[in-house]
């Protein structure tokens, strides 16, 4: 062309030339080196710019147009070995030990971790999540539950009570000291088996000491249906200790007595250290989860339900005890304390 | 209820060869739990938790009897013995009867009434082997008589009491209710203001004794006790529980007459203790017996259908293992027609009421190991998704988003429920608080949250803290509104970075949040940094800067951006429909317009208008630049805009570009009085 022309294919040669040089160059010092070379003071490329200057007049402008294209070309070649032997460097020679650039990302509290965990593994057998006020009447917290008024299994739960007027039917207000004041408003909600519901809330009772907040978690789970069994529930709990604590645990049933379930039961989980061996954290293998059993024909009468023809099953457990088992976490009061320092722990 | 006693003793009524441990463990499996085993010197001492609905197991001899129907079927070599004495007869050995005049104002305060009197006592400590028994139960000895009736206590489950004879005035006993004001001192020299209808027991002249909880002072038991009045007796529960409630004063053997006793064992407890008191303590029987009993209602039969009892076990087991089980359990069981038919032993009747009660019999001592394990096979119901399954992926999102998730306490002080200045008819107050620091229900999260930050500031430079928690506002005498919260604080934040976290939210939930400036000064935000914010139409929360009355109370240095939004409402709202645009073909035309316009002009509107004013064209405005600057003029501001144009079916053209940007230009210039700068 009008360049070629002029010099001779020169500047074709040197362009074509200089990529192979770029080419053959293994690191950025010797790439800077022959970038000096072609672009530098009496570099190849710049002798053309230099002669520029003795073509006629008439021809520069277009000359320097196509001097320009070429020297343009050349250094986004420069340019993209650059960048590979930029990235071949950072491949080859870094600390990996070197602090990271993260974003950031918080942390879920213990309590919400567990219970995210517990809700997914009874979701897969068809239990699902509901929430009930945390402030509520005696009558859903105690009297449907098979608790008359001033029956002494109530001082069982240390309750708060709430300054207000008391219904005439439904009693005083009060805290829920535990999460079974759900079955009641379930069964009377759906008005029909089968249920299966889970109720995780904070509830309250006066007390305060290392194995005990006045606010803590209880997690509850009951299934109404026809015909169910111990066995049912025994088949429930095993699956959970199983999915929660790991594959190798168990859970046992051991009597015990609520007044909303008959026959009741507490439940143990084999313990984690010796698995059931007995060993001289557990002393018997064994350690206490919570309490469950068959939830109480008076109970079922009170939902609106026929105790006839309706059975179930009802357990429950506190959330801060299955961290407290999980982890070495041996004073309970640290989970609501909220220091960052432990927080950021988990 | 739990009780401490030696193995020893168990084993005076419990013939068996089973060792210790695994007594403990055959016990815990089927019946009362044995939470601890010490070992003293040759002897094991049981902790042994007895449920409250099972008052005839906390004694030895109740659980003796319960391990041996335990062992019995699990095929243990086991026998159960009945205590020297218990049927004694009970009749004067001396000449010289005295006599002791009882009267029961109201036979319903105590069903029955039994009492004898002793001669010749010889006061002494009582032989080692009770000595150490009761010190391993964990009760002093005193003397031979009184530790008696501990160890009758202990032994057999019945409380009973022991007067001296000679301090009863008349010699006379009458049982009341205590009237109006009425006084005792107690054994443990406590001077008692009675509640009135407390159970007591007057002589002649004075009150003797604060029926079933304790002994009166004045007719205690003495070194110098010659003539002894043995006493044992059955209260009305709910009376003794209505006074130790009252009293807040509860001994052992309250809790014990509260849940009530065995009316049937009440003579056997009497002859028992008269037989010790003639064995430790040379006694005398001196007077006839004193036994007053309210005839008791015939108890009746529970029937249990047989496919009921397998429903509930999950398995068929034979008819007549149930029958068996029942009656070494002391029940009268026989099959009748696909049922068993079953009457409770005295000792179980006020708690053994319906068949289901009879189940849990049969099944534990069946053994809840010896049950199947199965998931449950019946319909899964349908249910919809709860707000709470919802916050369990909000919760997981936030933390994404580098927030730390806080639980704190929902009761509150009463300052830091000042600080939310809720309208007092709106508190949720505590009646019984534990302490001034937990005495409200908060209406807030707020306060706690910026408390946490206060706690934590010199720890971390930036906090950003969330948590989702019920709030409460009272309303009237209904429940309370409990309402589910999210709350968000920023240590070092400003309104702007919280509103970016709103609508991240915003976008997690999937409902529109829009900001409105807030009706009336949110008593937790500073006015003028903080907004409404509402979804649709409903109000759903607050954001912005926390006012420093609320920094300052926690001294927290450097601002605090927050925000509070109610879930409960915002996820009964519909969510945003997404709907399908299809991809732009052509690539758009970006050009930036700046214009000068009055400071307090909102930037939203200077985008709708320029929205409105450029559509169909424009598809998006976003503000890229504000600045202030004294030459720009007084209270104004200059703010650059940039403005895509786009069209679905082409490039847009540089004529139609150019319209459109004239059209917004005189838009800008019309109805917000803006300058555009060229």
């Amino acid at each position: 062309m009008v360049v070629k022309k002029y010099f001779n294919e020169s500047v074709e040669n040197e362009l074509e030339e200089a990529k192979r040089k770029i080419d053959s160059v293994l690191n950025q010092k010797d790439l800077e080196k022959i970038y000096l070379e072609i672009f530098g003071k009496s570099g190849s490329f710049t002798k053309f710019t230099k002669q520029l200057g003795k073509a006629p007049q008439s021809r520069r402008p277009e000359i320097g147009r196509q001097l320009n294209e070429e020297k343009k070309e050349l250094e986004e070649y420069f340019e993209k070995k650059r960048s590979t032997l930029n990235a071949q460097h950072l491949a080859t020679s870094i600390d990996i030990t070197a602090p990271s650039k993260k974003p950031a990302i918080g942390h879920l509290h213990l309590v919400s971790q567990a219970i995210e965990e517990i809700v997914d593994i009874f979701k897969r057998i068809g239990f699902s999540l509901k929430s009930y006020p945390e402030v509520d009447w005696d009558w859903y917290a105690f009297e449907a539950l098979n608790m008359p008024k001033d029956h002494p299994a109530r001082d069982e739960w240390e309750t708060f009570f709430v300054k207000s007027k008391p219904n005439a039917q439904l009693g005083n207000q009060v805290l829920t000291p535990h999460t079974s004041n759900g079955q009641v408003r379930e069964m009377l909600r759906l008005k029909k088996p089968p249920i299966r519901m889970l109720n995780i809330s904070r509830c309250y009772r006066r007390q305060v000491d290392v194995s005990h907040t006045p606010m803590f978690h209880q997690f509850e789970g009951m299934l109404i249906d026809k015909n169910v069994s111990i066995a049912n529930l025994k088949g429930t709990l095993d699956y959970f200790a199983q999915k929660f604590f790991g594959k190798e645990r168990k859970s046992r049933l051991r009597p015990h007595h609520f007044r909303f379930t008959e026959p009741s039961f507490e439940i143990d989980v084999t313990c984690g250290v010796c698995l059931g061996r007995g060993c001289r954290f557990c002393k018997s293998g064994w350690v206490e989860l919570g309490g469950a059993g068959m939830v109480h024909p008076n109970v079922i009468k009170a939902g609106g339900l026929d105790p006839k023809k309706n059975t179930g099953f009802a357990f429950g457990w506190g959330v801060e005890r299955t961290i407290a088992m999980r982890t070495e976490i041996g004073d309970i009061r640290l989970l609501f304390q909220n220091d960052i320092r432990f927080l950021e722990q988990f | 209820m739990n009780i401490k006693i030696p193995v020893s003793w168990l084993r005076d009524y419990l013939k068996t060869d089973v060792a210790a441990k695994t007594l403990a463990n055959t016990l815990s499996a089927s019946g009362p739990s044995v939470e601890r085993i010490d070992k003293v010197k040759e002897d094991y001492v049981f902790d042994i938790e007895v449920t409250s609905n099972r008052t005839d197991s906390v004694s030895v001899f109740g659980l003796a009897r319960e391990a041996n129907a335990i062992l019995s079927n699990l095929g243990e070599k086991s026998n159960h013995i009945l205590p020297k004495g218990i049927n004694l007869v009970l009749e004067p050995d001396t000449v010289n009867i005295l006599n002791l005049d009882v009267t029961i104002k109201d036979l319903k305060l105590c069903p029955r009434f039994t009492a004898i009197v002793l001669d010749n006592v010889k006061i002494r400590p009582s032989p080692a082997v009770i000595q150490n028994r009761l010190t391993l139960s964990g009760i002093r000895p005193i003397n031979n008589i009184v530790d008696i009736t501990n160890y009758i206590m202990l032994e057999t489950g019945q409380p009973m009491h022991a007067f001296d004879f000679d301090k009863i005035k008349g010699p006379k006993m009458v049982l009341r209710e205590s009237t109006e004001g009425e006084k005792i001192v107690t054994l443990d020299k406590t001077v008692r203001k009675l509640p009135k209808g407390s159970i007591v027991i007057e002589d002649a002249e004075r009150l003797i004794d604060l029926c079933g909880i304790m002994g009166g002072a004045n007719s205690q038991i003495s070194k110098r006790t010659k003539r002894v009045v043995l006493f044992v007796q059955a209260y009305d529960p709910k009376t003794i529980r209505k006074t130790t409630q009252s009293m807040a004063f509860r001994t052992e053997a309250a809790s014990r007459f509260e849940k009530g006793v065995d009316l049937e064992g009440i003579l056997n407890a009497l002859s028992r203790a008269v037989y010790l008191a003639k064995t430790n303590a040379n006694a005398k029987i001196a007077s006839e017996l004193v036994d007053i009993y309210k005839v008791k209602s015939k108890t009746p039969t529970i029937t249990l259908a047989i496919k009921k009892l397998n429903n509930y076990l999950g398995e068929a087991i034979h008819p007549n293992l149930a029958v068996k089980i029942l009656s070494l359990l002391g029940f009268e069981a026989k099959l009748q027609n696909e049922t068993v038919a079953a009457t409770p032993p005295s000792w179980r009747i006020d708690d053994v009421a319906d068949d289901v009660d009879l189940i849990e019999e049969i099944a534990r001592i069946y053994g809840y190991q010896n049950l199947k394990s199965e998931i449950p096979k019946g319909d899964i119901p349908i249910s919809e998704k709860d707000t709470l399954e919802e916050v369990i992926g909000l919760k997981k999102a936030l933390k994404f988003l580098g927030l730390t998730e806080v639980i704190s306490y929902s009761i509150i002080s009463q300052k830091m429920l000042a600080l939310a200045e809720t309208k007092r008819t709106n508190v949720v107050e505590l009646q019984n608080p534990l302490t001034e620091n937990w005495q409200y229900m908060r209406p807030s999260l707020l306060p706690s949250l910026a408390e946490i930050i206060g706690q934590n500031q010199f720890i971390r430079q930036n906090l950003r803290i969330f948590e989702i928690a019920k709030t409460y506002i009272a309303q009237g005498d209904e429940l309370p509104k409990q309402d589910l919260q999210l709350a968000l604080v920023l240590s070092h934040g400003d309104f702007f970075e919280v509103k970016g976290y709103l609508e991240n939210i915003a976008e997690i939930i999937g409902r529109e949040m829009k900001l409105k400036p807030n009706a009336k000064k949110h008593p937790l935000f500073i006015e003028n940094q903080s907004a409404a914010v509402f979804s649709g139409k409903e109000r759903v929360g607050t954001v912005g800067v926390l006012d420093s009355k609320i920094t300052n109370y926690f001294n927290i240095k450097g601002a605090v951006a927050a925000l509070e939004i109610n879930l409960s409402t915002i996820y009964s709202l519909p969510t945003t429909a997404k709907t399908y645009k299809p991809i732009p073909k052509y690539p758009p035309v970006i050009e930036d317009i700046s214009a000068i316009f009055a400071k307090q002009t909102p930037l939203d509107e200077i985008i709708q208008t320029a929205k409105k004013a450029g559509a169909p064209l424009v598809k998006t405005v976003e503000v890229i630049d504000v600045f202030e600057d004294e030459k720009l003029g007084v209270d104004k501001k200059s703010v650059t805009l940039r403005l895509t144009y786009q069209k679905s079916d082409d490039t847009p053209a540089q004529e139609e570009v150019t319209a459109t940007r004239n059209k917004i230009s005189s838009a800008l210039e019309k109805s917000l009085l803006a300058q555009i700068r060229k």
